[in-house]
């Protein structure tokens, strides 16, 4: 703005936020939004965490880990591991089951970069999680 | 004890919704509502479109609060995030292009024949209330306004002389100086 534009008056004139009737519903529908875009986030990242601990848990309970000869190769630990796997692969099994998710497909994706999304969207729910206790506290 | 929110500075307000601290932020928006959707309509929305983009401009900042650093007032950078919003708008539909000379149309007056802001701008062609309510609402340089509303510089000083021209001469009752004149807010 030049100096001859400058006018202290038009400035002040303004300067000056008008009256409105509405202002309270106003702020009540600017608080509404911001409360039901921060559930959707809230909403949206825990499905996804879900889905990616399903999906971690199914891949991790799946994983051969008696094969792996440069890792657990024939020592009774492999074995525990195995026996544990076993276990739990039964019973994340049933629970798929229970929940309709017994033919789950995961196309073509590798092992990592399945464990990599799931990793992805703990963190994301995680992050969430804290987000969300930050905001509480 | 905790400091209420009414009595914390609005630079502190910011800094906890950044954090996202929604109540702080509700407080923001409660004080500076009205300045921001007053410009919006200055600017020449219409009251409800006004609204919505005000909307829109709070949500807008709640996300980006940690980027005011209170370098200026809380309210100018969030009626700048507004009057962005309302360009873009406005670009769309391609309305700041269309000259309308309202220099017939009367200013209402008080009983003590002054003229109120409000009244004066819709005294203007809608670039010239554009480019006035920009560059004095929202503080916006003319560089900036030409870059936002893609017209030349020139243009828009222009837009601006000719629009502070026309309210200076509006908002002046006869015989008085536009300075020595009680103003109605």
């Amino acid at each position: 703005m030049s100096a001859d534009e400058f006018d202290p008056d038009i400035e002040r004139l303004f300067s000056r936020a008008p009256q409105l009737p509405d202002a309270a519903l106003f702020t009540a529908r600017v608080e509404h939004r911001l409360q039901k875009g921060s559930r959707v986030r809230f909403l949206a990242l825990g499905l996804a965490g879900v889905i990616g601990g399903v999906v971690a848990v199914r891949e991790t309970v799946s994983m051969d880990l008696a094969t792996g000869d440069g890792v657990v190769a024939g020592s009774a630990l492999g074995q525990g591991i195995r026996s544990a796997s076993l276990n739990t692969q039964g019973a994340v099994q049933s629970g798929l089951d229970q929940l309709g998710l017994a033919n789950l497909e995961l196309g073509s994706m590798g092992g990592m970069q399945l464990f990599w999304i799931a990793a992805g969207a703990l963190i994301a729910v995680a992050a969430a999680g804290v987000m969300r206790l930050s905001q509480d506290i | 004890m905790t400091q209420s929110l009414v009595d914390r500075h609005d630079v502190e307000l910011a800094a906890l919704a950044a954090a996202g601290g929604r109540r702080e932020f509700g407080e923001l928006v409660r004080r500076h509502g009205s300045a921001v959707r007053g410009l919006l309509r200055r600017m020449g929305a219409q009251p409800s479109l006004a609204d919505d983009i005000a909307q829109d401009a709070f949500i807008q900042a709640f996300e980006r609060c940690a980027e005011f650093r209170g370098e200026g007032t809380f309210a100018a950078w969030v009626k700048r995030i507004a009057a962005r919003l309302y360009i873009k708008r406005v670009a769309r539909e391609a309305r700041y292009v269309a000259e309308v000379e309202n220099d017939d149309v009367a200013p209402s007056t008080d009983h003590a024949g002054r003229v109120d802001l409000d009244e004066a701008l819709r005294g203007l062609s809608e670039p010239e209330r554009l480019c006035v309510s920009l560059c004095h609402g929202a503080g916006m340089a003319h560089p900036e306004i030409a870059a936002a509303l893609n017209l030349p510089l020139g243009t828009v000083k222009s837009h601006v002389k000719r629009g502070l021209d026309k309210l200076r001469a509006r908002l002046q009752p006869p015989g008085q100086s536009l300075g020595s004149a009680q103003h109605v807010g």
